[in-house]
């Protein structure tokens, strides 16, 4: 098997199992071993056909349905989509058909992705195409669970996904010689609530609402934004494989634009882009509020501005390509580095 | 309208003696009622906390006894284990005897620390789990289903403790619909060195936990609810909370302290009871943790449940009281006006009466009480009103008959004193003007003047007090003088003879003053004689006297003394009566001598009338408008030579 095959594999394992996790479903394992090991085969197989909707536009979002995928639903129910003369179907991920697997079997034609996360792939010999950059701020932060600045937290529990996303905060911790006590978990909050770790990692739009939501008197004092120490790398962007890219320019473009123009009406109508969240939420049974989803909008498209020209940009910095690319290689993350060249659509 | 309600209790008796009255009633019952319902409520309220906490204890009493039992199977199999931790296939047998001995679980794990037994590998977690009654039992841990990473088996192996996890949905992906809420007893395993090596956990459906908790319903809209550790909802009955909501979810977006306390609270592991609003609605909630779950179970009863009879009788008794209130306002009002009636009739025939019909006869209805006497005392009034008026006519009458005789008076006892000027038309020689003015419609001050033999008789005299009797006096004097001084006497016998007249016979004790004087026109000799009269002013100065004299008609046998001056031709003579240097303004405040003395300074150039009209003028200017308070009578001479 080629190198970044398996790559692909490990990633996709490591998202199917989070998918699992998420559902804490004890009891139905076994199915999903049994799925994994058929789409294993698959993969092994690697049919590079469009074995779904021949002429359609899979979009496979990173994570379950919330507001951090609005703009392609508004897209898609505003018919942004349609008027781009497209015709795309928005997938969310299972655990036995995460979007990586789907994207590398070609049954979806892109996925969301943190920059991180995209670099490493391919620095595993994947190569992707950034086709569309929402992101222009990175929204990781440390809670303190005893009210402290985390950075003075040396040597303690800190809890981390067990699926990822983390590659910042390890960089950090070298950097910053914390020597933190990594506890990786399917899912921190509830870690973090039963006071089982000192600190955990969250996203400023995500689990920090979650820990709010559980009645922790979380405040400034005790919140590390890395956005704001220097780490302020980009996080989400659409991405594909550049073999499907070179095929689909115009269809990749057509895409992205109609995406852009979909978070744009977004941060336009807020509250009709969270009657669509819910939309989205319910029918995909998501464990979650109105009040949360709420929250999580208006922090996804605070995030989207760029601090310097106050604009949504939706665009690739090179600068924070090169930040993030320095800080891995530093950190021994990536093996190579990763450069803006690489990720953008030429 | 507020001060037209004000304004019509002002006006009436019986509305202000109504409202006394009715204040004072809703007062004492007010007092009395706040005092009843008080202890009632309170009474109510610790029935409603013995009530909700009984049932309260009895539910967790009940789900804890279940609850023991999944912890006392998960301890017995931990025990277990630890004494067979090298026959890893007896983990199988262990997990599915957890089972079959409770079929109520719905599974139980044995799972190891990655390569504890390095035969087996990286993942050894022996699970059964029941399908539908049916026990299946595996080996649970593979690299796509890291156990490690999971709460379950994280949080008792950091804690390194026996814990309860946060209740999940399992569902089956197959058939996302079919939601069961589970909840784990995970038990950490260690070796004879104290070692963590693994987690038994033995997995509950919480179907009939929440059925239990729903049922507790002390009053018919109170609901019962769990909360976990971390507040979220996993018994509730609304759906669209459970699970999805925490306690402190809607606080994100409306802050609500209460609720967000009472959370904190339930989240410590606290019991009691708070009083707060839930959805609007003002509830007691009485919250007590669920073992050592970490869950906390709370029942929350809207006030309007608890109190609901209670506030009804409340409304009702306050309804009727307000109701007797008024009733009570209405009688009190009805029977005081109708034991006023009589005063209102008074007060009506009083104003008929006051304005002027004296002949309406007041009503007697023959009662003996205050308003009886009030009316008997009005008709006394009445009476003597009438006399008093009619009396009032009568004077009234009279006195325009007096005013009446009293200006004809006036005119003759102006007509006694010359009062023709120039007085002596045919003689260039003499320069005379005089002038009276009664303080009232009569005075007692006169003058008089005439000439005889080539000589100039004068006089000016003011009689003691004022008025009808005074101007009297005055008649009887000036006669006098005319008559004595035409028989050709001097000034001291002239003097002599109107004194003893006056004297004889004056009970009244009268008396006056005058300055008698005789010029002789052809050499200017003055006789003179001052009987306790004003000092006369010749040339702007007071004439030095010797001899001042008694006023005439005091005592009849006492000597007067006359004196004269060689000529007087060509001066200045004025006589005047204290009306002048004694005249008072409002602030009784007299002219003076050295002012009369001033106002005669420079006047030598104006004729007798000039100055007397000068005078009179200062004496108005002086008084300011104030009455004159005594008669005022001034005579200016001068003889030419």
């Amino acid at each position: 098997m080629p190198l970044y095959l398996k790559a692909v594999s490990v990633i996709i394992l490591i998202q199917d199992l989070m998918l699992c996790n998420k559902m804490n479903t004890r009891s139905n394992w076994i199915s999903c071993s049994r799925i994994r090991s058929i789409y294993i085969f698959f993969l092994l197989l690697l049919v590079s056909v469009n074995v779904q909707g021949q002429g359609k536009f899979i979009f496979t979002p990173q994570w379950t349905a919330q507001a951090q995928f609005a703009g392609y639903y508004v897209a898609l129910e505003k018919g942004f989509y349609k008027e781009a003369g497209l015709s795309v179907e928005i997938v969310h991920p299972s655990p036995t058909q995460p979007a990586l697997k789907r994207i590398c079997e070609n049954q979806s034609h892109a996925t969301t992705l943190q920059l991180c996360q995209a670099m490493e792939i391919i620095d595993e010999g994947v190569e992707l195409v950034n086709i569309l950059q929402t992101s222009m701020n990175n929204a990781m932060v440390i809670v303190s669970r005893r009210g402290v600045n985390p950075l003075t937290q040396k040597g303690e529990r800190v809890g981390i996904w067990s699926a990822g996303f983390g590659q910042l905060a390890k960089c950090m911790n070298i950097k910053e010689k914390l020597n933190y006590q990594w506890i990786p978990s399917a899912t921190n909050v509830n870690l973090f609530v039963a006071g089982a770790v000192d600190a955990t990692l969250a996203m400023s739009y995500n689990e920090y609402y979650q820990l709010v939501q559980t009645g922790l008197p979380v405040n400034e004092k005790c919140v590390y934004r890395f956005c704001d120490h220097g780490y302020n790398v980009q996080e989400d962007g659409v991405y594909m494989t550049r073999e499907y890219y070179e095929k689909h320019r115009a269809e990749a473009k057509k895409f992205a634009q109609a995406s852009r123009r979909g978070w744009e009406w977004a941060a336009a109508h807020p509250e009709e882009t969270l009657d669509i969240v819910m939309k989205y939420v319910h029918d995909n049974q998501i464990v979650t509020n109105r009040i949360l989803q709420k929250l999580m909008l208006e922090e996804i498209l605070r995030l989207q501005i760029n601090r310097e020209s106050g604009k949504r940009e939706f665009r690739l910095r090179p600068d924070m390509v090169k930040r993030a690319s320095d800080l891995m290689l530093e950190c021994k993350l990536l093996k190579h580095e990763v450069t803006y060249e690489q990720l953008i659509a030429k | 309208m507020k001060l037209r309600v004000i304004s019509l209790i002002k006006k009436s008796l019986p509305l202000r003696l109504s409202l006394l009255v009715v204040i004072f009633a809703a007062i004492v019952l007010i007092a009395a009622l706040g005092f009843m319902f008080g202890v009632s409520r309170q009474a109510i309220r610790q029935e409603a906390i013995n009530r909700a906490t009984d049932q309260l204890d009895n539910t967790i009493q009940r789900v804890t006894n279940i609850l023991d039992k999944v912890e006392v199977s998960a301890n017995s199999t931990e025990w277990l284990v630890r004494r067979h931790l090298n026959f890893p296939d007896s983990m199988f047998v262990y997990s599915h005897q957890v089972l079959e001995n409770n079929p109520d679980l719905n599974g139980c794990s044995i799972a190891f620390e990655p390569y504890y037994y390095p035969e087996r590998g990286r993942y050894f977690s022996a699970y059964s789990f029941n399908d539908n009654g049916k026990i299946l039992t595996t080996q649970e841990g593979n690299e796509h289903y890291e156990y490690f990473y999971l709460d379950w088996y994280q949080l008792c192996k950091l804690l390194d403790c026996p814990i309860w996890t946060e209740p999940f949905l399992d569902y089956n992906p197959d058939d996302i619909n079919s939601e069961e809420m589970i909840a784990s007893y995970c038990k950490p395993m260690k070796n004879e060195n104290g070692e963590y090596i693994g987690t038994v956990s033995v997995d509950i459906s919480l179907g009939w936990l929440s059925k239990i908790i729903s049922a507790v319903k002390p009053y018919p809209n109170s609901y019962s609810m769990m909360i976990g550790q971390g507040g979220t909802y996993f018994v509730h009955p609304d759906t669209n909370k459970l699970v999805y909501q925490s306690i402190f979810t809607e606080s994100m977006d409306h802050p609500d302290s209460a609720m967000v306390e009472l959370g904190h609270a339930m989240q410590r592991g606290e019991h009691g009871m708070r009083q707060l609003k839930v959805d609007n609605e003002d509830c007691y909630v009485f919250f007590k943790p669920l073992g050592s779950t970490g869950w906390s179970v709370a029942i929350v009863c809207p006030e309007s449940d608890i109190f609901g009879s209670f506030n009804k009788l409340r409304r009702t008794v306050t309804g009727t009281v307000f109701g007797g209130l008024l009733l009570l306002m209405l009688v009190c009002s009805l029977s005081i006006r109708h034991e006023l009636k009589p005063l209102t009739h008074l007060a009506l025939q009083a104003e008929t009466i006051a304005s002027g019909d004296f002949s309406k006869t007041l009503p007697h209805d023959g009662r003996s009480d205050e308003v009886g006497r009030l009316s008997e005392s009005f008709t006394n009034m009445q009476h003597s009103l009438v006399n008093y008026i009619e009396e009032l006519k009568d004077t009234t009458t009279q006195k325009a008959s007096i005013e009446r005789e009293l200006k004809v008076a006036s005119e003759i006892q102006m007509s006694m004193v010359p009062r023709m000027f120039p007085a002596f038309p045919s003689r260039k020689d003499i320069d005379l003007y005089a002038s009276i003015s009664p303080a009232k419609e009569v005075g007692g001050d006169l003058y008089d003047f005439f000439i005889q033999d080539e000589k100039l008789n004068f006089c000016v005299g003011d009689v003691s007090g004022k008025g009808v009797p005074a101007s009297l006096f005055m008649a009887v004097t000036r006669n006098l003088f005319r008559i004595v001084a035409q028989q050709g006497h001097a000034p001291v016998e002239i003097a002599n003879q109107i004194n003893t007249i006056l004297a004889k016979d004056n009970d009244q004790a009268m008396f006056v003053t005058m300055f008698i004087g005789k010029v002789d026109l052809r050499t200017g000799h003055l006789d003179y004689c001052d009987c306790g009269h004003n000092a006369p002013v010749i040339d702007g100065q007071f004439l030095d006297m010797k001899h001042h004299n008694q006023p005439l008609g005091l005592i009849e046998d006492v000597p007067f003394y006359g004196e004269s001056m060689e000529n007087i031709k060509g001066k200045q003579i004025l006589l005047y009566t204290d009306g002048l240097n004694e005249a008072e303004n409002s602030n009784q405040e007299i002219l003076g001598n050295e002012r009369l003395i001033e106002l005669m300074q420079g006047v030598q150039s104006m004729d007798a009338r000039q100055v007397v009209d000068m005078l009179a003028a200062a004496v108005e200017e002086h008084r300011a408008g104030a009455e004159p308070n005594d008669d005022l009578t001034l005579l200016c001479l001068r003889v030419e030579g």
